[in-house]
């Protein structure tokens, strides 16, 4: 799978990268981080020039971000007040809310790269519980910048064995994705316990 | 163990089997990544078969030969910026990339044994 990927990074160069990470930010699955893997590997043997695909990635992920920050904040906090009429689904929201308050920058920052299959679920919540766009934005800028750098820097170091680099990259997100998932979701219940306790 | 699973489940049902979920994810990767490992850690993979995808100029950094070894080697002027790959030259030229890469591998151990020479 990775080899069709390389193969069409070589055919279509930046606009490829461009187009794969705006829309891996609007939670399409795209497999933008092999692109940049790849894109980095070709800056190596120069076929692409690095300040191309660098700027392509990161154009494409903030624009992608900043979509998916508006559509939450358009769409969805209307879609949640509506949702939220019964006191048990308003106390949840409030949890939620506490939650992006007190964690949401850094959140988002973490989201664009540590764990980047959640940065475009972290993007709609930020806009639908209504995350200040400039904090989003520096945030994200941040986080997007060290998205980029690291993979294009992996794929330019490790070009000869870019394959490799894909596999093991490739899994260990998957594991820090799940471990993060379910540390939330550990603090998630963790705060329901209490709140039920405190309820009686 | 049974009684904690059931309070949290009566507290936090959809949080509890996300909970379960990315457990289960978690351990997938994990054991897909020790894999991986085990797979590239051996010397018998570590070279990178020539294949359709790459550009003569990823074939001359990936063997660490000059770009004019892989470049001369299926009759191309070397030039940086214009990407073609394998893939595309062998059907151009009405070839396999099989046949492309044993000449490629050819030029390159020719090259390769040029250099031991004192």
């Amino acid at each position: 799978m990775s080899a069709d990927i390389f193969a069409l990074v070589s055919d279509w160069g930046p606009v490829l990268i461009f187009a794969s990470a705006f829309l891996s930010c609007l939670a399409v699955p795209i497999p933008t981080s092999l692109m940049m893997l790849a894109g980095g590997a070709f800056v190596a043997s120069d076929d692409l020039a690095l300040w191309h695909v660098v700027v392509a990635a990161l154009t494409g992920a903030i624009l992608g971000d900043q979509t998916g920050y508006l559509i939450g904040r358009r769409g969805g906090a209307p879609l949640v007040t509506r949702i939220a009429r019964s006191p048990k689904r308003r106390a949840a929201l409030a949890r939620a809310r506490t939650l992006v308050d007190r964690w949401g920058g850094p959140g988002v920052f973490f989201s664009t790269w540590l764990f980047a299959p959640l940065g475009p679920w972290v993007n709609f919540i930020a806009g639908t519980t209504a995350l200040s766009w400039r904090r989003f934005s520096i945030w994200d800028v941040l986080g997007e910048t060290i998205w980029v750098s690291v993979y294009v820097t992996l794929g330019v170091v490790f070009a000869s064995r870019i394959e490799a680099v894909a596999d093991l990259l490739g899994n260990a997100v998957g594991l820090l994705v799940g471990l993060a998932v379910a540390g939330v979701m550990a603090v998630w219940i963790r705060g329901a316990l209490r709140s039920q306790k405190a309820g009686g | 163990m049974t009684t904690l699973l059931r309070r949290i489940w009566r507290a936090a049902p959809v949080a509890t089997v996300i909970l379960g979920v990315a457990i289960a994810v978690s351990v997938f990767f994990a054991v897909r990544l020790v894999a991986f490992s085990i797979y590239w850690a051996d010397p018998a993979h570590r070279d990178q078969a020539i294949e359709g995808w790459m550009t003569p100029g990823y074939v001359a950094h990936s063997w660490d030969v000059p770009r004019e070894v892989t470049f001369g080697a299926l009759d191309l002027p070397p030039r940086p910026g214009e990407r073609v790959t394998l893939a595309d030259l062998a059907q151009a030229r009405g070839m396999s990339v099989e046949a492309l890469a044993a000449e490629l591998r050819a030029e390159i151990a020719a090259h390769r044994s040029k250099g031991d020479m004192p």
